[in-house]
């Protein structure tokens, strides 16, 4: 079993389209000489059983990876160079943004973002050469034609390389439309063109269990060609085009939305985010000039492992929720009986790891699934109660007062199912009552009621300045129901109205296959996650520390960065860098996206 | 080959707090609001058969104490008890009590906890003493939930004597020179099925009871 990299015969070649493209890369082995694996009579005929490696695929091998400036990304590309030594390169597509150009942008993650954390830790200041030997970083545009390079440029570029992994997306559920479909279909659309250029036309695309859509029930990992989740037959290029041209009608963010939101509902779609990366899985079906491995991910979550415990990063999905629940809200608005798609990072980083290592020996199935429903279903109701205990706790520990320790953190929220949303939650009475609180309170002085006796007695300005801050927090309160009101409605399709569970049998079996010891590296372990233990110690302490600060408008921890002077100085003591606050550039762009995603 | 062991009923002889006590609390920290009261109220049904006193009300009194966690998630229940050990139970252990253990210990006697506690509360404390056996009871479970029963064999004073004979003859163990720790009239069934007999803070009429029997009396 050692030529792990010359795959066998039978279960080998599922990719339909390997036979068509890339499939002569490799061959296949008639002649049993470089033969990695044992045949088994079954009842059902003859089934070959073999080992693949991992680290074998990657070996040697040249890769181009976008978006490693994202979440899964960055936490994907440590992986491969914590655990695969032998890839020869990785060339990172990165754009440059606010003055920095895409190589300072990349030294700066490597340097000092925590997803790097085990890298700097193993190699100390080393890491620099590591990253000079193996990563080469080039600044592209993805929503240009061919990635904005020249065509020379783009030879140049993809010549020797062996996969093309495609992370970069725009995650936002309701962002400016044109903005979606420039970086979720444009943007795939360009990279695939780069994939195409490359001598095995290899492609892994980066997609979402969401694209399912508005469906319930098993999701299975296949895609038909044109149509969309309601059955209704459909022309993805038609479909684009008439999408875009609308959208240049649009006067206003909103009308434009509107319209696309319109469009995507009509075919079956929730939400922007899943319709545009829904198109994009359509468009990139039907082309033949490239082998496309679409990997689906459920709900990025905190990482079990890697780069460490509770790793998160921005304000993703279920931060949001998780501070909803925080607050003295009693009522959450989920189905109980609905299941919380959530997959720790690591596990999608793993995973994906399996993925490319199968698409570069062409053995890849067209679609994974990654989620955790389909093996270790969470439902909303132990999420929610699991949540409330975590929070509390946390309360306890960080001791914010009496008032907040022993009353609002031990208000837990229930979900409420099949009562009717908007009365049971009454947000804009809500917001009335804490609209009028506030203005009967503006301007209201003790000092006018009281006798001055009185006043003096009871210590009228200090109740003064009580009475002011409470004011206040009745216009934050009035503010942050908006907030939650709206964030709730796009929520919604995805804790109220679907009910998806995604399989995952492609990933398993490749997980399976695995050797014992990289499946303990590599293989999908959603099966050995035990959700108390995940939201207990992981997920609510980790989003305490990564995300929920960002809603509230604060920092984020930093990692120092990786130490200039003497090597011997860190690695000796194999200290790791301590966190510090973040450096102001950073700091003012995740403030930023917080503010946007309060406002 | 025969071992000697000593039975520790943990209400009064290792902790202060009852069932009862540890029963209301998880009640109260259901998760909605009117839960708890509902809950609570339900425990407290079961307090006057409790004061009552367990040799005249048997099983009855510790099954109702449990019956009000009905339909509890297994998760809360579990994390609550982690949080109750942690809060009330691991740092009030009785000093008198923690002592016995440790001589018991010394003397090579089997440690055995009993208790009319549920698990998820004993288990952590036997593991603080260093104890070798736990016996208590266990909330019964379905589909993650508490069903608000308790498995049986049901575990209350007035059961002791005739469980710790079964387990003497299951375990090999010499009853007549093993010890029993009891701090309530109704351990006095344990403390009289055993040779070496011993009030550890006793309640007024097992002082009583101590004193015609001529048992040792030990107080913090």
């Amino acid at each position: 079993m050692k030529n792990g990299h010359s795959h066998s015969n039978g279960k080998a070649v599922k990719n339909g389209k390997n036979g068509a493209n890339g499939a002569g890369h490799h061959g296949t082995n008639g002649s049993g000489g470089g033969h990695d694996g044992f045949v088994l009579p079954t009842t059902t005929g003859i089934r070959t059983i073999h080992t693949p490696s991992v680290r074998e695929a990657f070996a040697g091998k040249h890769l181009l990876v976008t978006g490693v400036t994202g979440f899964l990304g960055k936490v994907w590309l440590g992986m491969l160079l914590d655990h695969v030594e032998d890839v020869r390169k990785v060339t990172v597509v990165i754009r440059g943004k606010k003055g920095e150009d895409a190589t300072a942008r990349f030294s700066r993650i490597v340097e000092r973002n925590p997803a790097f954390r085990p890298l700097r830790d193993k190699y100390g200041p080393g890491l620099r050469q590591l990253v000079a030997d193996k990563i080469r970083v080039v600044e592209a545009k993805l929503t240009a034609p061919m990635c904005g390079l020249s065509c020379e440029e783009a030879r140049a570029l993809t010549s020797d390389v062996d996969c093309v992994v495609h992370f970069a997306g725009l995650t936002d559920f309701e962002p400016e439309p044109q903005q979606a479909i420039d970086a979720n279909i444009h943007g795939a659309r360009h990279v695939a063109d780069l994939a195409a250029l490359t001598p095995t036309k290899r492609y892994v695309h980066v997609s979402t269990t969401f694209v399912a859509g508005m469906r319930q029930g098993a999701i299975e990992e296949k895609l038909e060609r044109g149509v969309s989740p309601t059955g209704i037959r459909f022309d993805p290029e038609a479909e684009l085009r008439e999408l875009e041209l609308g959208l240049t009608q649009g006067s206003s963010k909103k009308e434009r939305l509107d319209y696309a939101m319109g469009r995507a509902r009509a075919l079956g779609w929730p939400n922007v985010y899943t319709y545009t990366k829904a198109l994009s899985e359509h468009l990139l079906e039907g082309r033949t000039d490239v082998v496309t491995t679409t990997f689906r991910p459920a709900i990025v979550e905190c990482a079990r492992s890697y780069p460490f415990q509770g790793w998160n990063e921005g304000i993703n999905t279920s931060g949001p929720l998780v501070w909803l629940l925080s607050t003295a809200f009693q009522r959450f608005p989920a189905k109980a009986s609905l299941c919380f798609d959530i997959v720790p990072v690591d596990t999608v980083a793993r995973s994906m790891m399996v993925v490319v290592a199968a698409a570069l020996r062409d053995e890849a199935e067209s679609i994974y699934q990654c989620a955790s429903g389909d093996l270790n279903p969470l439902f909303f109701e132990r999420a929610t109660d699991l949540c409330s205990i975590a929070l509390r706790r946390l309360a306890e520990k960080k001791d914010e007062g009496w008032f907040e320790t022993n009353v609002i953190a031990r208000l837990d929220a229930q979900c409420l199912d099949d009562v009717d949303r908007e009365q049971i939650l009454g947000f804009r009475r809500m917001r009335e009552a804490a609209r009028a609180t506030r203005n009967f309170l503006k301007d209201f002085e003790l000092s006018r009621v009281l006798p001055p006796v009185v006043y003096e007695k009871v210590d009228g300005e200090k109740m003064e300045e009580k009475i002011r801050s409470f004011s206040m927090k009745c216009r934050t309160t009035d503010r942050k129901l908006g907030t939650v009101d709206e964030m709730l409605r796009q929520y919604r399709p995805f804790i109220w109205d679907h009910d998806y569970r995604f399989r995952t049998g492609h990933l398993k079996a490749a997980s399976e296959r695995l050797s014992e010891e990289e499946r303990a590296l590599f293989g999908f372990d959603v099966e050995d996650i035990c959700w108390r233990q995940y939201w207990m110690h992981v997920q609510v302490p980790g989003l305490d520390t990564w995300c929920l600060p960002l809603l509230r408008g604060e920092k984020v921890p930093e990692d120092e960065p990786l130490a200039l002077g003497e090597p011997e100085e860190v690695s000796a003591d194999g200290v790791r860098a301590k966190r510090s606050a973040a450096d102001p550039a950073d700091s003012a762009e995740t403030s930023e996206r917080a503010m946007r995603a309060t406002a | 080959m025969t071992q000697t062991a000593a039975f520790f009923r943990v209400e009064g002889t290792l902790t202060e707090r009852t069932a009862l006590a540890a029963a209301a609390w998880l009640a109260s920290n259901a998760q909605g609001l009117g839960e708890r009261f509902a809950r609570l109220g339900n425990v407290a049904i079961a307090a006057p058969f409790r004061l009552a006193g367990e040799l005249q009300t048997g099983a009855a009194a510790t099954r109702m104490t449990w019956m009000g966690l009905r339909g509890m998630s297994e998760d809360r229940l579990v994390l609550l008890c982690e949080e109750y050990f942690e809060k009330y139970v691991k740092d009030d252990v009785l000093e008198v009590g923690a002592e016995l253990v440790k001589q018991a210990k010394k003397q090579g006697r089997r440690v055995v906890l009993i208790s009319d506690n549920v698990d998820l509360l004993i288990a952590p404390l036997a593991e603080q003493l260093g104890a070798d056996d736990v016996v208590c009871n266990r909330l019964e479970m379905r589909k993650h939930k508490a069903t608000g029963r308790l498995e049986d064999p049901v575990i209350g004073g007035n059961v002791a004597g005739q469980w710790a004979r079964a387990f003497a003859a299951e375990h090999g163990i010499d009853l007549g020179d093993s010890w029993a720790y009891g701090a309530s009239a109704a351990d006095s069934l344990l403390l009289s099925a055993i040779g070496q007999p011993c009030v550890v803070n006793p309640d007024r009429q097992l002082r009583r009871l101590a004193k015609d029997h001529d048992w040792p009396v030990v107080e913090k």
